[in-house]
């Protein structure tokens, strides 16, 4: 069914969402647009090109609580953090945003070891997918066939239309929580029409491309090449390109106590910082930053695809756009690709 | 700028064919004008790729520590950019006769994020390099105006307000550590946040944690931060962090009568004892 809104009623949209379940989507403050638990329907704003993070901390929130303890002298009282199983809706998630789940989700629920945390949260998220309407130089993600209009992955697909917003249920699940809300119309023929031209019309939305044939192989064959030393010299190896990153999953796990009370958590970590393999020893396999930008590129476009079979990038353009030193990671790729 | 420019480029080149230097620190081609990157010349091939525009802010005096000592080195520098390379002359990081110092006076830098004139609001305001070789260009007027004017706002507020303020601000911080790793004067290793043992802050996101990590290093930054802004450029999220560091400045100029990184016979305020130094930080 193809429902609409007009978008003077976003908020009313949200408040209905939110009676359903939490609710997660774009806010504006001094940063930018971000995606934060809403607790004010009227903070919604759809009116963005796509947020300065990504939508991963839905599933994979940058601080996740484990077990909270008490040390005291008889010993120590710990208890596990119930699993999450709230319902959730996540909404005004671009077509590259919606794919690196299913990137995330090889790893984190595909099998082997299976991650409860990021699983149960994916499993009671209905997930509402945004059209691009333009494209911005940095992005890439045509290189992965993603169509700015792709409603791949999504629960419900929602298009910017003129005046309203027409939003489509794609999967069961989606259908179901756009059946249910009252306060939004049937999309008249000339919608459909409109909403169909649109999703055929995004080829046209082409982003730059990457050439990713061959990337794991080839990475692995220049891996002791000196081009990485120049490709990182500008790099301030802090962690931006990886906390903005929706692929980006690398976690570090802390007790943090404060007067005998205290919590773990999983938190981000980034191969980027120079504790990351910092052994207990006091070795570190990884003192230049030549060597970590190395493994940041290896990861994202050899390791993973040897592992999951799918190259652990969207091209959704964030660490271009973010990098305080503006390395672009496409450069730095076709620059290794072109080593003899 | 392209004056300044093409007088960068033929240094650079002219130093590197001599072999004057081993590596020219200064800017070069990103994917599009206004994204240029720093970049370090090893070649005179390299010298290629060199340009200066409105948009090279970047603080390349803090590349100066990636290299081993020793390391004959070139530097473009600006103003505040010339004084970060003071400081770390003056904490004995880096010799003098080990540099060749490209000094360029510079007028009309824009931050590459807003596209808006970078004045003595976000920087030092100093245009014109305080120390180097050889001036790429003609030095330039200094507008006058002080760099701790746009402080007046956050002085004239009350404790309750200023505290709420830096809250709100920090609150958004999500540890990145671009501030710190942007930041020429920040080269410890390890830096306090990354220890162990003693955990001085902890590693999440939270408010207090994230108080623990700015505060402490608003604090190891006094009477060596020069104000080149860079910290709050490269922040993700546009935390504010120069007005906490130009504050701190202000406070440490008044007390010590001595500015960050002026001359090389100095050394850092909070490193140098002198019998006569004020004893206000002790009250």
């Amino acid at each position: 069914m193809l429902r609409k809104i007009g978008f003077e009623r976003t908020s009313e949209l949200v408040s209905a969402l939110m009676e359903k379940g939490e609710v997660f989507a774009p806010v504006a403050n001094s940063a930018g647009v971000n995606f934060q638990k809403i607790q004010e329907p009227g903070d919604v704003t759809l009116d963005f090109y796509n947020t300065l993070q990504s939508p991963k901390s839905v599933f994979f929130p940058q601080t996740d609580d484990m077990v909270r303890y008490r040390l005291t002298h008889e010993g120590t009282e710990a208890e596990e953090v119930p699993l999450d199983f709230e319902p959730r809706i996540v909404l005004g998630v671009r077509p590259c945003d919606v794919r690196s789940f299913e990137v995330m989700d090889r790893l984190f629920s595909g099998g082997g070891i299976v991650d409860p945390y990021w699983e149960n949260r994916r499993k009671s998220t209905t997930i509402i997918g945004y059209a691009f309407d333009k494209v911005d130089p940095a992005d890439f993600y045509s290189t992965f066939g993603i169509g700015a209009a792709d409603p791949t992955g999504s629960d419900i697909f929602m298009v910017k239309g003129e005046s309203a917003f027409l939003l489509k249920g794609i999967t069961e699940k989606g259908e179901e929580v756009l059946g249910s809300i009252d306060l939004i119309e049937d999309a008249s023929a000339k919608d459909k029409e409109y909403f169909e031209e649109r999703l055929a019309g995004a080829s046209l939305l082409e982003t730059r491309t990457l050439a990713t044939e061959g990337t794991a192989e080839k990475l692995e064959a220049v891996f002791e090449n000196p081009y990485w030393v120049g490709a990182a010299a500008p790099c301030l190896n802090c962690g931006v390109c990886t906390f903005v990153c929706p692929t980006c999953h690398c976690f570090d796990i802390q007790d943090e106590t404060l007067f005998g009370k205290g919590v773990r958590r999983r938190i981000w970590d980034s191969c980027m910082f120079t504790d990351f393999t910092l052994h207990t020893s006091g070795h570190n396999p990884r003192t230049k930053k030549s060597q970590r930008l190395r493994q940041r590129i290896n990861h994202k476009f050899s390791y993973y695809v040897t592992n999951f079979d799918v190259i652990s990038c969207v091209g959704c353009g964030r660490c271009i756009r973010s990098c305080p030193v503006h390395i672009d990671i496409v450069a730095v790729v076709e620059g290794a690709m072109a080593l003899p | 700028m392209k004056r300044i420019e093409a007088r960068l480029k033929e240094e650079a080149k002219r130093l590197l064919e001599n072999g004057e230097v081993e590596v020219v620190l200064a800017y070069g081609k990103g994917y599009d004008d206004r994204h240029p990157m720093p970049y370090a010349a090893k070649t005179v091939t390299d010298t290629e790729r060199i340009v200066f525009n409105e948009y090279c802010t970047h603080n390349m005096a803090r590349y100066l520590m990636d290299y081993p000592p020793g390391t004959r080195i070139a530097i473009a520098v600006k103003g505040c950019d010339s004084r970060a390379v003071v400081v770390l002359l003056q904490e004995e990081k880096i010799k003098r006769e080990d540099l060749v110092i490209l000094g360029i006076p510079a007028a009309g830098m824009r931050d590459a994020k807003t596209d808006q004139p970078i004045d003595a609001s976000t920087t030092c305001d100093m245009p014109n390099p305080v120390l180097y070789d050889i001036l790429l260009g003609d030095e330039v007027t200094v507008p006058g105006t002080s760099p701790y004017k746009i402080l007046e706002e956050l002085e004239g507020m009350d404790g309750k307000d200023r505290w709420a303020f830096w809250s709100g601000e920090l609150s958004r911080c999500i540890r990145c550590y671009a501030c710190r790793n942007a930041c020429p004067m920040c080269y410890c290793d390890p830096c306090f946040v990354d220890q162990a043992e003693p955990r001085w802050a902890d590693k999440s996101p939270s408010l207090e944690s994230n108080l623990m990590f700015h505060l402490t290093r608003f604090y190891h930054l006094a009477g060596r931060c020069i104000d080149c802004g860079e910290c709050s450029r490269a922040c993700p999220m546009n935390i504010p962090l120069h007005l906490f560091h130009k504050k701190v400045a202000k406070e440490c100029e008044a007390m010590f009568d001595q500015a960050a990184g002026m001359s090389v016979d100095d050394k850092p305020a909070m490193v140098d004892f002198r019998v006569e130094d004020s004893d206000e930080i002790l009250l």
